[in-house]
């Protein structure tokens, strides 16, 4: 009898005490015949994400010390790796995308082959004026670097099957994780797919995202990145 | 204005170097000759930023003025080289400890006892 397949769904979470939780149970337990498994990464947090993450069923792993998003988010790819899974999802801890859509992206990546599915908040209203253009211009340089149209490159919501999470070199630290990822999806030709999701804006979560200037800090290591890549 | 604003700026560094320098050497984590080497350095930047006329003075037309225009681009060459040093070490150091809290993270969260839902 064959084992059945599974999703591991990464949770990036810094000081996400509150929300975490919520995001954990709306995670479907099951997608088609897919087992899903929350593997929470908490990243140096001062308060109990990971006791929370763990008291809702997750697998929670924790950095000693607060590292930034890239590394939690590489720590977690590590760690999905472990669980042998046929499909990797990430997903903010802030609660800004909604767990119900996991199940589009992750069909959308089975049924097409698709090697990335990454979950576009770009098509749809809600998103803050300021956010929409940072994400444009970042999409921009993401197109001059890489030379790919990318509708959300900043996205955290993404979904990736086996051959590409073993394939990508991430050792980015901070959000310019987002851009590196693209940047893998290039230079490996991965397929990819831009699937329109739904963002949550809450007072919440509009606090916890990054501050509008770290879009400086993000060109600049694009270029840095693409520099080394020479 | 622009030469007023570079002298200020030159000082306003100068001094948080100096000072951040002693407060290192008082709590005993810089050395007194490291100190004296900051002190001196920065004293020397900030005479040429308070009085840029000393360089012309050092290096006009003769032959220990070129021996010291010499000097001077050698001390900025060594400069950028302390500065690639520095920046590569950092870098170095960064990713060492994200290796390293990381492995804790992995070590600690996936041994048997804390999977769950698996």
């Amino acid at each position: 009898m064959n084992a059945r397949r599974k999703i591991v769904v990464v949770i990036p979470a810094y000081n996400e005490a509150a929300v975490v939780g919520d995001v954990i149970a709306s995670v479907p337990r099951c997608i088609d015949d897919m087992d899903v498994l929350c593997l929470v990464v908490d990243d140096g947090s001062t308060d109990d994400t990971a006791d929370v993450a763990r008291s809702h069923g997750a697998v929670a792993l924790r950095h000693v010390v607060n590292l930034g998003v890239g590394a939690a988010t590489r720590t977690g790819l590590r760690g999905a790796k472990e669980f042998n899974p046929d499909v990797v999802v990430t997903i903010d801890a802030d609660g800004q995308h909604d767990p119900a859509e996991i199940a589009s992206l992750v069909r959308c990546l089975v049924e097409n082959k698709y090697d990335v599915v990454i979950g576009s908040r770009i098509h749809l209203k809600g998103m803050p004026a300021l956010r929409v253009f940072a994400n444009l211009f970042l999409n921009a340089v993401m197109f001059v670097v890489y030379g790919k149209v990318v509708s959300d490159s900043q996205s955290g919501f993404k979904a990736f099957n086996r051959r590409s999470l073993n394939i990508i070199e991430l050792d980015s630290a901070g959000y310019e994780i987002c851009s590196e990822i693209i940047g893998e999806i290039v230079r490996n030709q991965l397929s990819y797919k831009s699937l329109p999701v739904r963002a949550v804006y809450t007072q919440y979560s509009r606090a916890k995202g990054q501050p509008f200037l770290n879009g400086i800090n993000l060109v600049l290591n694009v270029f840095v990145r693409m520099l080394r890549r020479v | 204005m622009i030469v007023l604003i570079s002298q200020i700026f030159s000082l306003a560094l100068a001094l948080i170097v100096i000072s951040k320098s002693y407060v290192d050497f008082r709590s005993r984590r810089e050395s007194l000759p490291m100190f004296v080497v900051w002190t001196l350095t920065w004293a020397i930047i900030v005479s040429v930023a308070l009085s840029p006329g000393l360089i012309e003075f050092l290096l006009r037309g003769n032959t220990a003025g070129a021996g010291i225009g010499r000097i001077l681009g050698m001390g900025v060459v060594f400069e950028f080289f302390l500065l690639y040093r520095v920046y590569t070490r950092v870098e170095r150091l960064e990713q060492k400890i994200t290796a390293l809290v990381q492995e804790v993270a992995l070590r600690d969260g996936l041994k048997p006892g804390a999977k769950k839902g698996a």
